[in-house]
């Protein structure tokens, strides 16, 4: 059956067994992508999920259970399974559901049509024809793909929220292969956002150019050194770090901001921002996991650190109000809370390499999840890049890694660059300039 | 799951633009996972899981769709909405399905869905009561059990019809020790394809205690100076770095391309002579089995490295077409959301002949590498990385203080030429390894082994 029949047999079977709260969270999606190997499409694919995640608070408690079975049988098992799980729940914290009376923005007007096959083989093949004319080294492993994604969120809940967010977006990525001397290079560039603003010659050039220029990097000689952090090395050590902010982990003691609200936690020059329906943003949302009001926030403002983020329970437990963070990874998860669209504001600085005079310029990082402990704030990462010589990008670099402490490097950002940019339409950094990181390389 | 009716007709319907192959994965997953912080239950998940995944291929070329549901009318108009990326006409018709019975080598005692919740959350209670009571330095315990039973169906043009049921377990016990506003944090996450009968495995409190233990000594640890020296890294999770330096360059999805560091090189001498490296999706109810594969190939154990000469790549059914070889049984996906490839099972550097404590002996200053985290690899270029979560210092042939902060980086080929002292005794664990086609559990194993020179990340 469909979703709204689903919803319809949940409602009755709900009233009947005479349960007062709970909420549906629904999400669906329809996705097409096209994989391009030498001058061929390789694969095509197209993708319709849909799912439902129940969510009963007894006495308090909240149980949850999920499906895609959507049938009537399916309805009342999930119910039962939702109230069995309640009911082993043993945490003195207080759930509850979110009531009407919130404002919420407008939804975002989209074209929502997935586009046909050939469209986004059109352009895969175009960018991968690019890539091979861009240099003779490119070679065979080289590969480009385009998905394109349209879906919706809705949240339903015992208290008369129905709320519906909407999303669509394509996605391009070229991933050059490049053979020079025996041996192999890589580079990508992805673009995130409409179809239409995607420039099949930009992407081509940039993912050829990302793996030339790595061509001879050898290692460093391990030391003290001047990091500047590219805008989307920055990024990506942000959304690593992202838990830190969040207050469910701090109550439970997993974040060492815990109680940190109104202190320095950042050089002066940092500021953080959360924002739901940043213009830029992939994904744009007026509601939160739980039906509140997303809205946009500093979380971090001049070096202090103006609020963790919050959902109901974690509000609750402390006595504030929440800041409409509660997340639902997917409507199998349970809620928690995670930021939506996440960055460092930009600052004024043109040339970073030019500020740190000598160093390392960090482009890439690898292995973040094993790398990089968000309880403890340890790094010791993976990394490649260039040498910095003469205020200026100079030889590449690789096989070194570059290891500290984030709470730390937080404090010791010496400069903010200009140059804003987000990794998969979520995070955002623009370069920043840290002094004396710990480099092992040969 | 589906009738073979409906299997028939979605097979015909997939085949009728003119592939050569077709194929339908159906699912049917139900998983929990039950969440302990504090000493209190916090958070259950509860899943269902059900939907189909069908591929179609032409020569190397493959067409795929995937939709949520398994009831006839999603199951075909999946297949029929494949077929419309082709235009041809049918080279395949009247597919007979015959289903096969694979036996089922990992007996399962208690289906984990039949057991109360309560007999789950006490197993995890007395493993976080155990690694809080450990010191006084422990400020928080996050304890965490999970369950899947994965029921899969696998239907072919090539007339194969076969089923699968997958129940794995697993617990994962993390402590977090503080100490004047630091933190370090230790771990034990033992799983197996089992039912609840894992729980005999392990005692609740010796789990929760070396959890505790780890937290405890990293605390107490300075941070290793960075540099190039020789590792000897235990046995166990220690195998990470055979699964991230070696492992993801020889499944066929990156090999087929083009796009791995030892393409084209069968029967040349890759590794060590001291290194023979093995992955084998038959171990009686290991992490990383499975009976049949997802492509219903059944599973087998292939030596991917002999004394140092690389034997056999990991290989799926796509993958294979373009290299000209078999399936090795090792095509695996998360769930039928995602198009299935080449994958590890349980991999393992086989025993050598080197005994313990002349492998530590015969490092002047080096790094003991006890309990490893996790890592990564980029199979062009082989530059891979790992975490050392539980480290010690070596100096003249003895294990001194523990060192944290720890990674190792280098280069996959560089490195398994250094492995060049491979201990007797093999142990394995489990992880849940990520790529294309989703997060699987794959088991890592090895036995104590020394990498002459490594560069090794600190401060």
């Amino acid at each position: 059956m469909e979703y709204k029949e689903f919803k319809e047999a949940v409602i009755r079977i709900a009233a009947k067994m005479q349960i007062a709260e709970y909420e549906l969270y629904y999400e669906e999606s329809e996705s097409a992508s096209v994989e391009i190997y030498q001058e061929e499409v390789k694969g095509y694919g197209t993708e319709n999920r849909m799912g439902v995640g129940l969510r009963c608070i007894v006495d308090g408690k909240a149980g949850y259970a999920s499906t895609e079975n959507l049938t009537e049988e399916e309805a009342a098992s999930l119910i039962a399974r939702a109230l069995d799980n309640a009911r082993s729940i043993e945490s003195e914290e207080k759930s509850f559901l979110h009531e009407k009376g919130d404002v919420y923005a407008a939804g975002v007007e989209m074209d929502e049509t997935v586009p046909a096959g050939t469209e986004l083989m059109d352009m895969a093949l175009g960018v991968q024809k690019e890539m091979y004319q861009a240099d003779s080294r490119v070679s065979d492993g080289t590969q480009t793909y385009t998905t394109y994604t349209r879906g919706c969120y809705a949240l339903y809940n015992s208290n008369g929220l129905d709320l519906e967010d909407r999303t669509a977006y394509g996605v391009c990525l070229g991933m050059a292969l490049v053979a020079e001397g025996g041996e192999l290079y890589d580079g990508s560039k992805r673009k995130t956002g409409r179809l239409q603003d995607f420039d099949i010659r930009d992407i081509a050039a940039e993912a050829v150019e990302d793996a030339v220029s790595t061509i001879g990097a050898g290692s460093v000689p391990s030391g003290k050194y001047t990091v500047v952090f590219s805008n989307k090395a920055m990024a990506t050590l942000l959304q690593t770090y992202s838990d830190i902010f969040s207050a469910e982990q701090a109550q439970k003691g997993m974040s060492l901001l815990a109680g940190k609200e109104g202190e320095k936690i950042a050089a002066d020059i940092v500021t953080i921002v959360d924002d739901p329906r940043y213009e830029d943003g992939i994904i744009k949302r007026t509601f939160d996991g739980e039906g509140v009001a997303a809205y946009a926030k500093n979380v971090v403002e001049k070096g202090v650190l103006c609020t963790l983020l919050h959902n109901l329970k974690t509000a609750a437990n402390v006595g504030v109000k929440t800041t409409g963070n509660a997340s639902r990874a997917s409507y199998a998860s349970v809620v928690g809370v995670s930021p939506f669209t996440f960055y460092i504001q930009p600052g004024q600085e043109p040339d970073l390499l030019a500020a740190a005079g000598g160093g390392i310029y960090v482009t890439e990082m690898m292995g973040l999840h094993a790398g990089a402990n968000p309880v403890t704030g340890d790094f010791s990462l993976s990394s490649a890049g260039f040498l910095i010589a003469d205020g200026k990008k100079s030889a590449p670099v690789k096989n070194f890694t570059v290891s500290g402490n984030f709470f730390t490097l937080l404090k010791e950002i010496e400069k903010v660059g200009a140059d804003l940019e987000f990794i998969r339409g979520k995070y955002g950094s623009p370069s920043v300039l840290v002094r004396n990181l710990a480099v092992a390389g040969k | 799951m589906i009738s073979k009716e409906v299997l028939k007709e979605a097979l015909g319907r997939a085949l009728a633009t003119g592939a050569d192959y077709a194929e339908v994965f159906a699912e049917h997953t139900r998983s929990k996972n039950i969440n302990i912080i504090s000493g209190k239950t916090d958070k259950i998940g509860d899943a269902v899981i059900s939907g189909v995944g069908i591929r179609i291929f032409k020569g190397t070329r493959c067409v795929s769709g995937s939709a949520s549901s398994l009831s006839a009318e999603a199951v075909l108009g999946c297949a029929s909405r494949v077929a419309d990326a082709l235009t041809g006409s049918a080279l395949i018709q009247n597919v007979v399905l015959r289903e096969r019975i694979f036996g089922d080598i990992h007996p399962i005692q208690i289906v984990p869905a039949d057991a109360a919740n309560a007999d789950k959350i006490d197993y995890l209670r007395q493993a976080c009561l155990a690694a809080k009571d450990y010191h006084d330095e422990i400020v928080q315990v996050n304890g965490n059990y999970i369950e899947v039973d994965h029921n899969i169906l696998i239907a072919t043009s090539e007339g194969l019809l076969a089923r699968d049921r997958q129940i794995r377990t697993r617990v994962s016990i993390s402590s977090i020790a503080s100490m004047d506003g630091e933190n370090q944090t230790g771990s034990a996450t033992p799983g197996a394809r089992k039912g609840l009968e894992l729980f005999e495995d392990f005692d609740p409190k010796e789990l929760g205690r070396k959890a505790s233990a780890q937290a405890v000594t990293m605390l107490h640890a300075g941070y290793i100076k960075a540099g190039t020296m020789p590792v000897a890294i235990e046995n166990g999770f220690g195998g990470v770095i055979f699964h991230e330096a070696c492992g993801h360059s020889l499944e066929a999805s990156c090999v087929a391309l083009g796009q791995s560091q030892f393409a084209g090189k069968l029967g040349e001498k890759i590794a060590n002579e001291k290194v023979t490296a093995i992955d084998d999706g038959t171990i009686p109810n290991s992490w990383g089995s499975v009976n049949i594969d997802d492509e219903g190939t059944p599973a087998r154990r292939n030596v991917l490295i002999e004394n140092g000469i690389l034997k056999s790549y990991m290989i799926d059914k796509l993958n294979g077409r373009r290299m000209g070889m078999e399936s090795t049984g090792n095509c695996r996906r998360q769930s039928y959301q995602f198009e299935p490839t080449s994958r590890m099972t349980n991999t393992y550097i086989a025993a050598g002949e080197d005994r313990d404590k002349d492998i530590i002996a015969s490092i002047e200053y080096g790094l003991y590498a006890k309990s490893m985290g996790g890592g990564s690899v980029n199979p062009v270029t082989g530059q891979f990385n790992f975490a050392v979560n539980e480290g010690y210092l070596i100096e003249n042939g003895k294990i001194c203080e523990p060192v944290r902060g720890a990674s190792l980086i280098g280069k996959g080929s560089d490195v398994i030429m250094n492995i060049d002292m491979v201990g007797k005794n093999v142990a394995r664990a489990q992880g849940m390894c990520g790529a294309s086609s989703g997060s699987i559990p794959t088991d890592v194993g090895q036995p104590l082994i020394r990498v002459s020179s490594i560069t090794v990340g600190g401060r």
